[in-house]
């Protein structure tokens, strides 16, 4: 009797196990169809208007992958989305999306509505990458040409990937947004991307950011203006920099390449009086040289730090002065800096943080280290 | 006297053999008359031709009629007719045999036998001629001589078709238990190697042999071993596969948890481990116990070739042992429920192959895997030169027609290749990676990753729960602390290996003296 017991009870924990949990989604790889991007618009009649960039396989030996856009209405994101269906017959496949892009006018609606449902939903991912249309509409990127794939997502996936030696742009995903919007008084940044006519051809170009505040779009920085950010914001991992300078009164042009940059940025004194500092210490090595310069001459190389230590920090205080006046929004992470070294200053000051940060003193210390003059061999 | 009461009992039991014949009465036995006794064997080996009953005298001594028995092939014709008959044909009897027990003095002093033994007792008189010796009657003795004359056929020793080495001994077992014992002699010489011999089968009265080295074997492990050989009572044992059956562990288990070998080496170390062999008649397959898992990835050679490529090897083994059973399993459930853990590209490599393709993912596994086992056992079955046709068909057919037609998507193709090739890498359990591989794939097929690791799971607890002769089945795959694991997932080096494995050889640890100080 207490064996029957015993067993019975296996028998329930098991079927219990086996029939009441997941996974019984079965489908065939060639059931559904792969979504590999997602532009969001505002629509004419309903409020959203989801555009996906779909993945055409085409089988065989020889197997082609295209794609093609489908654009649906809904009320929400999730309900275009699942309105897609309709039109594509094939239920979409959304966890290998890479990017999702917004309009201008999907972002000024708040960036948070657009992508709440990705992060919400079991299928999607956080990994996706945001970027903002400069253009009139988000779906257009997906009309452009690549220059190495076919499938527009992947192109983008790739130029964000290996921007990074670049720094005109920076990295945004869903993860990221969600917990850099969740800090009171922090704007954040988005990639931007258009469409830029060469050859004939309408290829995509992600360059420059999109300043967000309060959730909403705010306005764009350049590509230049977007290294000097992060510079504060200590994500340069690469780029160039290219200096002026004057040699026997004639003027020379050096590109520095930039291998690693640290960023301290720390604060004195209390509340109301505010200074922030900013120490960036580059690393940089001479890459390319027009005109004549002496790069054995310790003086000249001096001379060279000197006006390159100069040029950035004028650049970033330019940088924060224009924002200061011009957005007032806090896109350099000033505040969660604060609130992780000081937090008992940052109790005191996060109510009217916007109005502390105008008034707030920066000073801006750069150090450049110049490795090699890459000497050829 | 006799007939009437061998009559009878023939009429009551017609058809039942010599052992019962003459088990149940001690009076049936041989008399003093030669007629009687040659009809008194006549009648029990009645309608069998090829015993040959041949009677001669003595020139010089008219009494000494004598008559031998034996059975045609299975003696050594020379040895009957040099030693036998022709001493006690021409030698002159009435000279040299003085006493009045003529049979002792032709044994003594007359026949010239390596093995000569006088008997009484029938059953043992009838099954030692049915074993190839020769029986020896005189007129008016109620005893026989038997006098050792097999000689039958044997094969040659030859390197075994089921493991050949690149380096190490070749000799293998053959059919015939003797030579098989005096192999492992060979090798050990020490008078603690013990053979005790046991007929098991109530017809074939096959001979076994259970072999050990004293001092090192456990007697508990003696004694269970001796215990279950005891309880089969079976008619006939013709492989020694029927015994390994018969005094299995887990019964119902598809694991081996008796060992087997061709190879005299491989059993000469395992005795030299603690281990007991069985050697059976008839099979060249030598039985072993206790048979633990890692055995199953233990060859001969790993202990001849240096060490760190035997671990390589052996990692090999251990590696393709487990994803043969698992392979087609988790390429079903991430290809048919969690396509988000795979690289976008290979997804759409994957979704390439897939298209226009009719059968789903789980059946045409299903049904691969299966044509690739028909595929196996053609080959086993078939004759050799045949045998190359079955390749091409196979590889052909299958690989290419079958993608090509759209029949089946290339990455299941693959897959099946793959798991074939590591299949066929562990032979030594190849039922249970067919049985265990199917479960679960059935798992992954219905659960996906999740049903993978239930079965998965209770693959790996029953593995846990057996036991082969009361020694863990799973033992030192687990555990890697001091002694226990250097002769498992790796082949430690010899200088390292000072002790013997723990459980098994418990009555003495060490195996190089300079392993002392670590036993404990």
């Amino acid at each position: 009797m207490k064996k029957i017991k015993i067993i019975f009870l296996v028998l329930m924990v098991l079927m219990n196990s086996i029939f009441a949990a997941g996974c019984w989604n079965y489908k065939e790889v060639d059931q559904f169809s792969i979504v590999a991007g997602v532009a969001v618009d505002i629509g004419k009649n309903s409020k959203y208007e989801l555009t996906a960039e779909l993945i055409q396989i085409s089988g065989g030996k020889e197997a082609k992958t295209t794609s093609k856009t489908v654009t649906v209405e809904g009320k929400t994101i999730f309900d275009a989305a699942r309105n897609m269906i309709s039109i594509s017959g094939k239920k979409l496949y959304w966890s290998h999306a890479k990017v999702i892009i917004l309009s201008k006018e999907a972002a000024n609606n708040g960036v948070k509505n657009a992508i709440e449902w990705y992060t919400r939903d079991s299928e999607t991912r956080e990994s996706v990458y945001v970027l903002i249309s400069k253009g009139e509409t988000a779906k257009e990127i997906f009309d452009g040409q690549g220059t190495t794939e076919s499938i527009m997502s992947f192109i983008l996936q790739d130029i964000i990937k290996n921007q990074m030696s670049l720094s005109k742009s920076s990295v945004t995903d869903i993860l990221k947004y969600s917990i850099e919007s969740q800090q009171k008084g922090a704007s954040t940044i988005i990639p931007a991307v258009s469409l830029k006519l060469m050859n004939d051809k309408m290829v995509p170009e992600v360059i420059g950011t999109a300043i967000i505040k309060n959730d909403k779009l705010a306005g764009f920085l350049n590509g230049e203006e977007t290294k000097d950010l992060s510079f504060i914001r200590n994500e340069v991992k690469g780029g160039v920099l290219v200096e002026e300078m004057q040699v026997n009164n004639l003027p020379a042009i050096i590109t520095l390449e930039i291998f690693n940059s640290k960023t301290k940025v720390s604060f004195s004194a209390e509340a109301e009086d505010l200074v922030i500092n900013i120490d960036i210490d580059t690393t940089v090595a001479i890459d390319e040289v027009e005109g004549t310069v002496d790069l054995s001459d310790e003086k000249e190389i001096n001379r060279l730090k000197q006006i390159t230590e100069n040029t950035i920090k004028e650049r970033i205080e330019t940088l924060i002065i224009k924002i200061k006046s011009e957005y007032d929004a806090d896109i350099f992470c000033f505040g969660i800096k604060l609130w992780q070294n000081n937090p008992q200053v940052w109790k005191s000051v996060k109510n009217n943080w916007e109005d502390v940060l105008s008034n707030a003193e920066v000073n801006v210390k750069t150090n450049v280290h110049i490795k090699n003059s890459a000497i050829v061999s | 006297m006799g007939d009437a009461m061998f009559n009878n009992i023939l009429k009551r039991k017609p058809e039942s053999n010599v052992k019962s014949n003459v088990a149940n009465d001690e009076n049936i036995g041989l008399d003093m008359s030669l007629d009687n006794n040659i009809s008194f064997l006549s009648n029990i080996f009645q309608k069998d031709e090829t015993v040959i009953f041949r009677e001669f005298q003595n020139k010089h001594l008219e009494a000494a009629k004598c008559c031998i028995i034996y059975i045609d092939g299975m003696v050594n014709t020379e040895i009957i007719n040099e030693n036998i008959i022709q001493p006690v044909l021409r030698s002159d009897l009435s000279e040299n045999i003085k006493s009045n027990n003529l049979l002792e003095e032709l044994m003594k002093k007359v026949i010239v036998s390596n093995s000569v033994e006088l008997e009484a007792d029938i059953s043992k008189i009838v099954s030692s001629v049915l074993y190839g010796d020769t029986l020896f009657l005189v007129e008016g003795y109620n005893k026989a001589l038997v006098i050792s004359t097999k000689g039958w056929k044997i094969r040659s020793i030859s390197e075994p078709e089921s493991a050949k080495v690149v380096r190490g001994p070749r000799e293998g077992f053959t059919e015939s238990i003797m030579v098989n014992l005096s192999l492992v002699r060979r090798k050990i010489n020490t008078t603690d190697l013990k053979f005790e011999f046991k007929e098991i089968g109530e017809r074939t009265h096959t001979k076994t042999c259970v072999c050990y080295i004293e001092g090192l074997a456990l007697e508990s492990i003696l004694n269970e071993l001796k215990q279950r050989l005891e309880k089969i009572n079976i008619d006939g044992i013709i492989d020694s596969g029927y015994i390994q059956e018969l005094i299995k562990d887990a019964p119902y288990s598809p694991f081996e948890t008796v060992g087997s070998s061709e190879r005299p080496d491989v059993i000469a170390a395992k005795l030299l481990e603690g281990r007991i062999a069985l050697f059976v008649d008839g099979s060249p397959f030598v039985l072993t116990v206790p048979y633990v898992v890692v055995e199953n990835f233990q060859a001969n050679e790993d202990y001849y070739n240096n060490y760190i490529y035997s671990t390589m090897n052996r990692l090999i083994r251990g590696f393709t042992a487990v994803t043969s059973i698992t392979i087609p399993a988790i390429f079903l459930s991430i290809v048919n429920y969690h396509q988000e853990m795979l690289p976008t590209p290979l997804l759409l490599s994957i979704a390439a192959s897939r298209q226009n393709v009719p059968i789903p993912t789980s059946v045409s596994l299903f049904l691969m895997l299966f044509i690739f086992d028909v595929l196996r056992e053609v080959g086993n079955r078939m004759p050799a030169p045949i045998g190359q046709a079955v390749n091409v068909v196979g590889a052909i057919v299958l690989g290419q027609a079958a993608v090509e037609a759209n029949l089946v998507s290339a990455p299941v193709v693959i897959v099946t290749a793959i798991t074939g090739i590591m299949t066929l890498i562990n032979m030594n359990f190849i039922s249970a990676t067919i049985i265990f591989r199917t479960i679960l794939l059935l798992g992954a097929s219905f659960l996906g990753i999740y049903g993978f690791f239930i079965c998965f799971i209770i693959l790996y607890l029953h593995l846990m729960s057996i036991r082969s002769f009361d020694v863990p089945y799973m033992m030192n795959v687990t555990r890697a602390k001091n002694h226990d694991g250097q002769d498992a997932w790796i082949r430690a080096p010899w200088w390292v290996m000072t002790l013997r494995p723990k459980i098994i050889a418990a009555n003495d640890l060490v195996r190089q003296s300079s392993g002392k100080s670590k036993e404990k």
